[in-house]
């Protein structure tokens, strides 16, 4: 017996809820990152009547049900978000930062991100623009840094990144008290394209532009590709089969990130193929 | 094996190699490359005789990860005839770096 989980799951939405009580049935370890909140997208819903068994509940009533259920099986869920998901060979190392996880088998639920990416962004990737400030910041030693945060969550990135950096920008894109240091510079302003040559060199603001080396876009989720380097992507949704397989040995995935139809039940019944396909393949490694 | 390169032996060894040559640009405070580095080693041990496998320290050697413009790392270049014949940047699996170095044999 190592170390290792069994399955590490990421999301807690239906999808990623339904995949860690299955896998817990089938009595395997699982570890389980997700929100405390289940998922933003499920606690904003008004109404919803298309869950079999459950009629005429808001969102919010539906995820008070899927906490008790968790809590049921005590299944607890890791609030840390992981950077990435690298494909060892015969097993995965889940990266938070400086932390790490080792598990035989993933499942990716992390539903689907519905901001469009900037212009120049894809381009750019890796030539001065990155997902994950606190693991670049060394590369902008002395240099010019544009943070643009979708959450609070950028702002601590930000006051980490400003030690290291000779000029930092935060650019937020939501509303708020923000809780930065002295040093950083707030733009109030929509970024509309991330400009280059070789690598970054401007970001085109509504209203003006500013020269940067790096830009970091901080989101809630990044998108597949970038999470699990080397999967293979369809349309914009990670590519599975009916078994809900990725081409990635040992990694299966669920939920809005594979495709349409957006909808709970269809999410929570992949979750549970994705389990018990994970369990047969860590049946299959012994 | 995966035999560690500097800056003054990098052309000579590019000119005298009489196999496809794979370098591991890496930096030992990059995250993605500490996990590519175990996953290098594995298909080096696999393509013995067939493949060189080098790394560099992208730190120590400014001047080859200059010339070859090595802007994100981790990246694996594969060199053939003294020329880069392919680039990966970015963590890939195990089975991804292979196929693409097995490609060049």
């Amino acid at each position: 017996m190592d170390n290792k989980y069994d399955i590490a799951i990421i999301g807690t939405g239906p999808a990623g809820l339904s995949a860690a009580i299955n896998s817990k049935i089938r009595n395997k370890s699982i570890i389980l990152f997700g929100i405390r909140d289940l998922s933003n997208k499920l606690v904003k819903a008004p109404k919803i009547n298309n869950y079999l068994g459950f009629y005429d509940f808001t969102g919010q009533q539906l995820k008070d049900q899927f906490q008790k259920h968790i809590d049921y099986m005590n299944i607890d869920i890791v609030t840390e978000k992981i950077n990435a998901v690298y494909a060892m060979g015969s097993y995965f190392t889940l990266m938070v930062n400086e932390k790490m996880y080792e598990a035989k088998s993933v499942i990716i639920a992390t539903g689907m991100e519905h901001t469009k990416s900037l212009k120049g962004e894809e381009e750019f990737l890796g030539r001065g623009v990155g997902y994950c400030a606190t693991c670049d910041a060394p590369l902008y030693r002395g240099k010019t840094v544009t943070i643009i945060g979708y959450n609070k969550e950028a702002e601590e990135e930000a006051n980490y990144v400003a030690e290291l950096t000779n000029k930092l920008y935060y650019v937020p894109m939501y509303e708020g008290n923000y809780s930065i240091k002295e040093n950083i510079e707030i733009v109030k302003d929509k970024p509309v394209e991330i400009r280059g040559e070789d690598r970054v060199k401007d970001i085109v603001m509504k209203n003006k532009d500013i020269a940067t080396d790096g830009v970091f876009i901080l989101k809630d989720s990044v998108a597949p590709n970038q999470l699990v380097p080397g999967i293979e992507m369809q349309n914009g949704h990670i590519k599975v089969d009916i078994d809900m397989k990725t081409n990635i040995q040992g990694c299966f995935a669920a939920g809005d990130c594979v495709g349409k139809p957006y909808q709970y039940i269809k999410a929570a019944g992949q979750g549970q193929i994705a389990a018990l396909n994970a369990v047969a393949y860590l049946d299959s490694l012994k | 094996m995966v035999q560690e390169i500097k800056d003054v032996d990098f052309t000579k060894t590019l000119e005298e190699a009489s196999t496809p040559i794979v370098v591991d640009f890496w930096a030992s405070w990059c995250g993605p490359c500490k996990m590519l580095a175990p996953v290098i080693d594995e298909i080096s041990e696999e393509l013995d005789d067939k493949v060189k496998f080098l790394k560099l320290n992208v730190d120590e050697n400014p001047v080859t990860s200059t010339q070859y413009r090595v802007a994100s790392i981790p990246t694996v270049m594969v060199f053939k005839g003294g020329k880069v014949v392919d680039t990966l940047v970015g963590f890939r699996p195990k089975e991804a770096i292979k196929g693409v170095i097995e490609k060049h044999i």
